[in-house]
């Protein structure tokens, strides 16, 4: 009987899904179609606010494994140990890994096309809405921005990319939508008129922080115009050899350096001159004003116009939504119950770039011996003569006031509380106890090599947990001072600096000094006015050797070094073999009654030397066995 | 019941073994780079040295082999596909060798006769008291400038430029003079935390021509006790 009552259940089903003769062409119901979309302007707003998510901006979420690493769909796993962008180059390493660059770090290939294809599609309708003028104008500006910015994103990464002018039409063969790619040449001068598009069609009076205006996509445009100048006047420098090569899908001729200098001149310039842009608290009071100055603008760029061009916002915590800096990145001592804090160590190699307020105009190793010797990296020796300092962090007293806003050192206070990093101590008779766990009693006090007695109570060297740091370096850029670690994933909600007018004075200086056009004293006076703020009075000359110093030091930790490294192809000498560097604070006990430290510059201890493979200059392009495209060299 | 399942499952698991069982790779290239002047084998870097690429007929596109070389200066891949090859050496340490093909089948010997970029002459490394030191003299075969030198030591026997725990390295930019006896130096106590006493260590000496993706021409490695 029930057999019965199924087979006829199952024929009806037949009968009427036959019925059904159009069951493909039924609108579905759970999303909305095109038509809704763009029939109305509100529609519009909503579709470019999902291009302005995708937008490839390279802030607290973008890690190697790609954009918005904060449980977003469509990405893997939150939990990536912390390992940020600054670690694959000389800013920092992490307390645990011993990682450098890999081969499919910082891909972007196929959300790429896919930003591409979906501005794109809106590009196509702007031009049958029912909107002003004005309005539409700002569309046709503002889509050209976000086009601009995803391949100047593909064009760092892979040189020549195909361009995808228009939207394109599938007729059922996959062959002819397959788009060759540009020379690397075409691909530069596309990002620059499609940023000149969204420079002349954009508003130049809107002061809204999160969307593109006139001043934003020029001061894109200096980014993007240093970088193809860079790579034209650098690329001998790295020279490369294959197929890619010969068909200028890579490289960029030397002659073109000047153009491309020039176009960055030109934007930046007119950012300058509109004096709508300033520095955040251009003139402070003292070096201390300067170091608080500096960390407030990363902890609340919100109040810190008008230096703030372009946020990126993290309004509410969650996933897809907060960030995880102040997670990862916290000494040991404020981990506040996470896990896994203080990855982040800002290297020696980073400190000894900042000036001293002595010397100015020049970097500072920090001398820890009194013959002065800073290129000695082989560890404690009784014989040699430290310079016994005050305190642990009194050796950096006359560094920059930016390096005291960008890294916790040690025992300074984060939060009121002092953080402890320590490596050890000498004892009286000369012996020294460094990153062992120990302790000595001398008239009743106990000392301890990590500065006090258990984890959680130091932030420095021991490696339990690989939460302390290995440096001598703890991070502090970016970190809410005011409030403790929220202890779960995606909690952060710190906005981030995409554009700031600092960067905009050093596209500019750096443009004007590599290429000898554009008003030097103007560049000189950029450079100086950002130093200013950063509390220095001598001003120093506009050489090369200054804008990049002043580059590494100002915009440090906001993910631009390693496209410097990249675009001055810089990489592959900087990384030869090369050890990274840490400081080792030591209580000096043979100075007892008194306190006293002394410091031991070595190798970062259980790392390996970095070496930078001149291919990686270029990312390899994925999928080249289906989408016919030439490989870049030597992948 | 459950023996007949798993007899089942046994079955299934051979059957489908079977079809997947195409035959591995047999065929194998070797072979040596040799000096065209003087029949020695050219010395080369184990990473980031000379690389032979191979390009597979029948496939188009063609993703490129590459193999790298020894630092004696020979090299071998026992794991190829009998078939027509392209072979060429890339990036290398020698004057250009134009492609050739070849018919890989069964274990082939390919050896390439070159022109290094730069030979090493009456190169020594020894060590006295905290100094180790290399001498030698340069002869280039090309008109390009020889960009720097350099004396190597690593714990590995396959030292080089790209394989080093300590360098002393000098940058050239010019023509050098065959007469002149160049001289590095590494001072030991300075590098007593990679170079440990007590420990064995190998010395190689370098030279780098300046032409773009060019590899360091060297002499063989010197084992020393520090």
């Amino acid at each position: 009987m029930i057999r019965s009552a199924i087979k006829i259940l199952l024929l009806a089903t037949l009968i009427f899904s036959a019925g059904c003769s159009k069951v493909l062409d039924i609108e579905p119901t759970d999303r909305l179609t095109a038509n809704v979309i763009f029939g109305n302007p509100e529609g519009v707003k909503v579709y470019m606010a999902n291009l302005y998510y995708q937008l490839p901006i390279e802030d607290f979420t973008f890690f190697r494994q790609g954009f918005r690493w904060n449980s977003s769909p469509g990405t893997g796993d939150v939990n990536n140990g912390g390992f940020a962008p600054a670690m694959a180059t000389d800013e920092a390493v992490h307390s645990e890994f011993g990682d450098f660059l890999g081969n499919d770090d910082f891909q972007w290939w196929d959300n790429g096309f896919k930003l591409i294809r979906d501005v794109n599609m809106l590009i196509d309708v702007i031009p049958t809405l029912d909107v002003s003028e004005t309005d539409r104008a700002a569309l046709v500006g503002e889509s050209a921005f976000i086009k601009g910015y995803a391949y100047f994103a593909l064009a760092k990464r892979y040189g020549g990319v195909p361009l995808m002018k228009q939207s394109q039409q599938y007729d059922g063969t996959v062959e002819s939508i397959k788009v060759p790619r540009s020379t690397e040449q075409e691909t530069w001068d596309y990002v620059m008129e499609l940023l000149d598009q969204a420079g002349n069609n954009l508003t130049e009076s809107s002061t809204d922080t999160r969307r593109a205006n006139k001043w934003i996509a020029l001061a894109l445009k200096s980014r993007a115009a240093l970088h193809a100048a860079s790579l034209a006047k650098f690329g001998n420098r790295a020279p490369l050899s294959g197929d890619a090569v010969t068909a200028k899908l890579v490289g960029l001729d030397a002659s073109l350096a000047n153009g491309y200098y020039n176009q960055c001149i030109a934007a930046a310039e007119a950012i300058i001159q509109s004096g709508r842009y300033g520095l955040f608290r251009a003139n402070p009071a003292d070096r201390d004003d300067a170091a608080e100055n500096y960390q407030q603008l990363f902890q609340n760029p919100n109040e810190a116009s008008p230096e703030v061009m372009l946020i990126k916002g993290y309004a509410i915590p969650g996933n897809g939504n907060g960030q995880n800096y102040d997670i990862w990145y916290q000494p040991a001592q404020l981990a506040n119950g996470w896990p896994h804090p203080g990855r982040m160590n800002p290297s020696l190699d980073l400190v000894d770039t900042y000036e001293s307020y002595d010397n100015p105009g020049s970097s500072a190793p920090v001398a820890t011996t009194t013959d002065g010797n800073v290129n000695d990296y082989n560890g404690y020796n009784v014989s040699k003569d430290y310079i016994r300092y005050n305190t642990p962090h009194d050796i950096f007293l006359n560094k920059d006031a930016r390096l005291w806003g960008t890294a916790v050192l040690p025992q300074t206070m984060w939060k009121n509380t002092e953080i402890i990093i320590q490596a050890g101590f000498v004892k009286p008779d000369g012996s020294a106890v460094i990153r062992t766990n120990d302790q000595v009693t001398i008239s009743g006090t106990t000392y301890y090599t990590y500065g006090a007695a258990t984890p959680g109570q130091y932030s420095g060297f021991d490696t339990y947990g690989g939460n302390n740091t290995r440096t001598g370096f703890s991070f502090k850029k970016f970190l809410d001072e005011n409030k403790p670690v929220a202890p779960g994933w995606n909690q952060g909600t710190t906005d981030f600096i995409e554009l700031r007018y600092a960067e905009v004075l050093l596209n500019y200086a750096e443009a004007v000094v590599e290429s000898g056009s554009g008003d030097a004293s103007l560049a000189a006076q950029a450079l100086n006015d950002i130093r200013k703020r950063a509390g220095h009075i001598t001003d120093i000359a506009l050489t090369p050797e200054n804008v990049q110093r002043e580059r590494r030091v100002e915009l440090a930790f906001e993910n631009k070094r390693f496209w410097d490294l990249i675009r001055r192809r810089e990489f592959h000498t900087e990384f030869n073999n090369r050890y990274m560097h840490a400081i080792l604070p030591l209580r000096d006990l043979r100075a007892l009654p008194e306190e006293k430290y002394i410091f031991v510059r070595v190798n970062v201890p259980n790392t390996n030397t970095r070496t930078f493979e001149p291919r990686a200059y270029y990312r390899y392009i994925p999928g080249i066995g289906s989408n016919d495209l030439v490989q870049n060299p030597q992948y | 019941m459950k023996r007949i399942y798993l007899l089942f499952c046994i079955t299934l698991l051979m059957a489908s073994c079977k079809k997947d069982n195409y035959d591995g790779p047999t065929a194998g290239l070797s072979g040596r780079f040799i000096d065209a002047q003087t029949g020695e084998l050219v010395q080369q870097d184990i990473i980031r040295g000379t690389q032979i690429e191979l390009l597979e007929h029948g496939y188009d596109p063609v993703e490129p082999q590459y193999l790298i070389v020894k630092t004696d200066g020979t090299y071998e891949n026992s794991l190829l596909f009998s078939n027509t090859y392209t072979v060429q050496p890339k990036r290398g340490n020698f004057v250009e060798v134009a492609p050739q093909e070849v018919s890989i089948n069964g274990k082939t010997t390919l050896d390439f006769t070159v022109t290094p970029y730069i030979r090493i002459k009456n190169g020594s490394i020894t060590r006295s008291g905290d100094k180790v030191t290399a001498t030698f003299s340069l002869e280039q075969t090309v008109i390009n400038n020889v960009r720097k030198i350099g004396l190597y030591a690593h714990a590995d026997s396959r030292v080089g430029e790209p394989m080093r725990m300590v360098a002393a390295e000098q940058q050239i930019n010019a023509v050098p003079d065959p007469a002149h006896i160049y001289t590095l130096e590494i001072d030991l106590p300075s590098q007593s935390s990679l170079l440990k006493p007590g420990n064995d260590y190998y010395f190689r000496v370098g030279a780098l021509i300046d032409i773009g993706e060019a590899k360091l021409n060297y002499i063989a490695p010197v084992k020393i006790t520090i």
